[in-house]
């Protein structure tokens, strides 16, 4: 699904963000993205949705080489994916409503397939109830779980999560763990970015950790 | 697209509600400019009728020192009616102008009492086809009379048609002066209006990019939102180009041009009426594309 060959990024000059990344990540996988903070983790999910460029290296993404994408053709792209950040980035003028239904009015869906897609990503993330309020109404874990319904409304082949849980209490995380596996459960390759160690051990799955934009280890933790 | 107009539609209007004063701003500024604008051609055309007007009447008096006997004049009427421009010519009598003049003093006719009707000069009135009622073939007739040492004193009212072309220019070239540099600056605040509803949605608008919207997508809200405001500026500018044509420029315009009825004096046609609110939606769109122009980035640096 993911193939980097020698990718590495620099934003400044002999200062590399990521630095020779080679490795592929399956169909269906759940990937753990790891590292201290500055280690590229981020840089490698922007790699992915092409919201940055590579300085060296090629990065195909379901069978199409990405590396090159011009501005008609990321946006496209960016279809297959369903983002999650840490900061949930919702639109708060928004009801929760809009904000789930925002990416199938972006790719033309018919009204009344919206309304349904919506309230059933609502349901799976259990803020079916919410649909009228606005995001700051609301908790941050149920924030979360609306930006999770808004990146799983439009069934994508890849999950790109960076850092999902970094504002959430142990608990909220936990909810929301459940819901990416469910995702990856039904064929979504997840890539999660996180320094949560503990996250990480009690959900065992593949880890890639990084430091200092290098690839110092691939293992199923 | 076009199947999404409606989505655009709705957004562009939902839009011009969350910034309500900003989007007066535009409006109002695009109704300014193009009611200037109006006022202009308004004059413009007016002036243009009436010269038009006056170019169909348009006939050459040749005066006649002390008029022939009858049948010599006869052969000078034969003579100027054989010029193909010529579709005929009358004698006016020196009794005859007396009798025009009078009836033209209407009320004040009473000027003209102790005075003889030898005052005034007989001529001969020579009217051209009406397809050669042209300033140049007036021009050329009157030239070829004048060679002639009987027609030296002719007239055509060239002073007249002189003064109210100088002015019709002047006014076309005011009001397109005018009216381009406020175009332009109805065009700026459009284009800034935009950039600041922009500036105050970058989070959507990166959200929307996140999401896998195509630059034409996030941007056709915004066009339609300064498509908007330009057509409502026009319509604006029309409605305050009536009133003020009603209440005040009317009668302007008749003291201007020196006509005693009004009726004579027209408001802009229909075919103006819809350029004037079509310009208004077409200055929006090129504000909101200027704006638009290096905002919306989809890819990486």
């Amino acid at each position: 699904m993911l193939q980097l060959y020698n990718v590495s990024k620099a934003y400044q000059r002999d200062q590399n963000a990521l630095t020779d990344i080679t490795l592929k990540i399956e169909k269906g996988e759940f990937v753990y993205l790891t590292g201290p903070s500055g280690a590229g983790k981020s840089t490698f999910l922007k790699l992915l949705y092409c919201a940055e460029r590579p300085s060296r290296g090629q990065i195909l993404v379901n069978g199409r080489n990405v590396t090159r994408f011009g501005a008609t053709r990321i946006p496209y792209l960016r279809r297959d994916f369903g983002i999650v950040f840490q900061d949930f980035k919702l639109l708060n003028r928004r009801t929760v409503y809009e904000n789930v239904s925002f990416p199938l009015e972006v790719t033309g869906s018919k009204r009344f397939e919206v309304s349904k897609k919506v309230y059933q990503a609502l349901k799976q993330v259990g803020l079916q109830h919410r649909l009228k309020d606005y995001p700051l109404q609301l908790s941050g874990g149920e924030q979360q779980r609306v930006a999770v319904a808004r990146a799983l409304v439009v069934d994508p082949l890849i999950l790109l999560a960076d850092e999902p849980t970094g504002n959430l209490d142990p608990d909220v995380t936990l909810e929301l763990m459940e819901l990416f596996k469910d995702a990856n459960a039904r064929g979504t390759t997840v890539v999660m970015a996180t320094h949560d160690r503990h996250l990480i051990n009690r959900f065992p799955r593949r880890v890639l950790t990084l430091e200092a934009g290098r690839l110092l280890s691939d293992h199923t933790s | 697209m076009l199947g999404r107009s409606g989505y655009h539609l709705r957004r562009a209007l939902r839009n011009m509600r969350q910034s309500p004063v900003l989007s007066l701003a535009s409006v109002a500024t695009v109704a300014v400019s193009l009611a200037l604008l109006a006022f202009f051609t308004l004059a413009v055309l007016n002036v243009q009728q009436l010269t038009a007007a006056w170019g169909e009447e348009m006939a050459i008096v040749a005066y006649l020192d002390a008029p022939p006997e009858d049948k010599v004049l006869q052969a000078w009427i034969d003579e100027i009616r054989a010029y193909p421009e010529v579709v005929g010519v009358t004698f006016i009598s020196k009794q005859d102008a007396y009798e025009r003049f009078k009836r033209r003093l209407g009320e004040e006719a009473d000027l003209l009492e102790g005075l003889e009707p030898e005052i005034l000069p007989a001529s001969l009135e020579i009217q051209l086809q009406e397809d050669q009622r042209r300033r140049e073939v007036v021009e050329q007739v009157v030239e070829r009379l004048r060679r002639d040492a009987r027609f030296s004193d002719l007239d055509y009212g060239s002073d007249w048609l002189d003064k109210f072309e100088a002015f019709l220019l002047f006014l076309r070239v005011a009001g397109a002066a005018l009216g381009s540099f406020l175009v332009f600056a109805a065009l700026v605040i459009v284009a800034n209006t935009i950039k600041l509803t922009l500036y105050a949605r970058q989070d959507e608008l990166e959200a929307m990019t996140m999401v896998g919207a195509t630059p034409l997508f996030i941007k056709a809200p915004y066009l339609v939102e300064g498509a908007l405001q330009g057509l409502f500026g026009g319509l604006a500018a029309l409605v305050i180009t009536w009133l003020s044509f009603r209440l005040m420029l009317m009668d302007m315009l008749a003291q201007l041009l020196m006509i005693s009825g009004i009726d004579t004096i027209h408001f802009l046609p229909p075919a103006w009426q819809g350029a004037v609110v079509l310009g208004g939606g077409l200055v929006g769109l090129a504000g909101s594309l200027f704006a638009l122009r290096k905002f919306v980035r989809i890819g990486p640096v």
